[in-house]
């Protein structure tokens, strides 16, 4: 379990370095995960400890925005006087999306009538 | 009387200057989110985490604690974020297998759907008036939560309310994404899944896991593919629109 913490980490520190000196557009974490994704294609497998960390942190990722969640109090004078606008921007972007990506799917697979 | 009084102020005093209450805090509220969540049948309005941001909202009002002070406890919490975030590399890798035959039609879909999600979220909420906060937190919304928060900080948009678009929008879309897709007469569980995953992130993806097993996988792998492509991609998104 230590030792696939450490490679998180480690790949965590190599993204916070090359997002701060050569790509500032680009969260540190999300390089991080580039570097960690483009070297487990080369490696060709998991190992089990960084596999235990990644799931543990994957079943409870939820209570890890909490911190920042929770900042939504500062928000709610905010949220208050444009609730109707959120959420109607909400509910309509979740509808578009889902109809949009489902029907663009099943257009682009048309041919793919393997149906696994 | 009065002894004891003051030494529960002592020791709340003591207690509210550590970090131990904010952790506390957070991690009992997300516990029993979590267990009215297990109880309800894992029904997406039951998200573990909503219940757990109001229980620790109305316990900051009840204490009258600032949420700056909260947050300098819970921030060992927050940090840990940057480290999930990159953890999310392996369920990725492990649906990369799936993706090889199929990566032309799902990049397609998945570039159509982020467009889609932040140009109508976007454009309705600025037709109907709503401030310039607000609407610079619609841009990361559909991206999974902890990237989201990444992209937001990188686009001077607040993490925070990037955050809570984007749990509302995973509730929404857990709710809201079975009855749409049978009304689209939509019968791959794969295309099914993969829609869930790229509108509603994580949260969909746990649902999408709950209703069948292959619709999970590609909802995590949606989630994971759009997760990167929003990071690289809604920055320049921004700048373009």
């Amino acid at each position: 379990m230590i030792s696939g913490l450490v490679q998180i980490l480690l790949w965590q520190g190599l993204g916070e370095l090359v997002s701060h000196f050569l790509l500032p557009i680009i969260p540190g974490p999300v390089l991080g995960l580039i570097f960690l994704l483009v070297y487990l294609l080369i490696k060709g497998r998991v190992n089990a400890s960084l596999s235990l960390v990644s799931d543990a942190f994957s079943q409870h990722l939820g209570v890890l925005f909490i911190p920042a969640a929770v900042g939504v109090v500062l928000f709610l004078p905010q949220l208050r006087a444009h609730a109707w606008s959120v959420i109607a921007a909400l509910v309509v972007s979740v509808v578009s999306t889902i109809t949009v990506t489902a029907v663009v799917l099943r257009f682009m697979a048309k041919g793919d009538s393997s149906g696994s | 009387m009065a002894p004891d009084a003051l030494k529960i102020a002592e020791i709340w005093v003591y207690l509210s200057g550590s970090p131990l209450f904010a952790l506390i805090l957070t991690l009992t509220a997300y516990q029993i989110g979590h267990w009215c969540y297990l109880k309800t049948d894992k029904y997406p309005l039951f998200n573990p985490v909503a219940i757990a941001v109001l229980l620790v909202a109305i316990c900051l009002f009840v204490v009258d604690m600032p949420y700056q002070t909260y947050f300098q406890g819970a921030q060992f919490v927050h940090f840990l974020l940057g480290t999930a975030t990159v953890s999310l590399a392996v369920p990725i890798y492990r649906g990369m297998s799936s993706l090889k035959a199929r990566l032309i039609p799902l990049l397609v879909a998945l570039l159509c759907g982020g467009v889609v999600s932040i140009v109508s979220a976007v454009g309705v909420a600025t037709f109907l008036g709503a401030d310039a906060t607000i609407i610079g937190a619609f841009y990361a919304k559909s991206v999974t939560a902890p990237i989201a928060m990444g992209v937001a900080e990188r686009l001077g948009v607040s993490p925070t309310l990037t955050a809570v678009f984007a749990i509302v929008t995973g509730i929404l879309g857990a709710m809201l994404g079975s009855t749409i897709l049978n009304l689209l007469g939509m019968k791959q569980w794969w295309q099914r899944g993969f829609a869930m995953g790229t509108a509603a992130h994580g949260i969909g993806t746990s649902r999408a896991f709950a209703v069948h097993p292959e619709a999970g996988t590609y909802a995590s792998l949606a989630m994971g593919l759009h997760g990167i492509l929003g990071a690289l991609l809604i920055p320049l998104l921004k700048n373009y629109l």
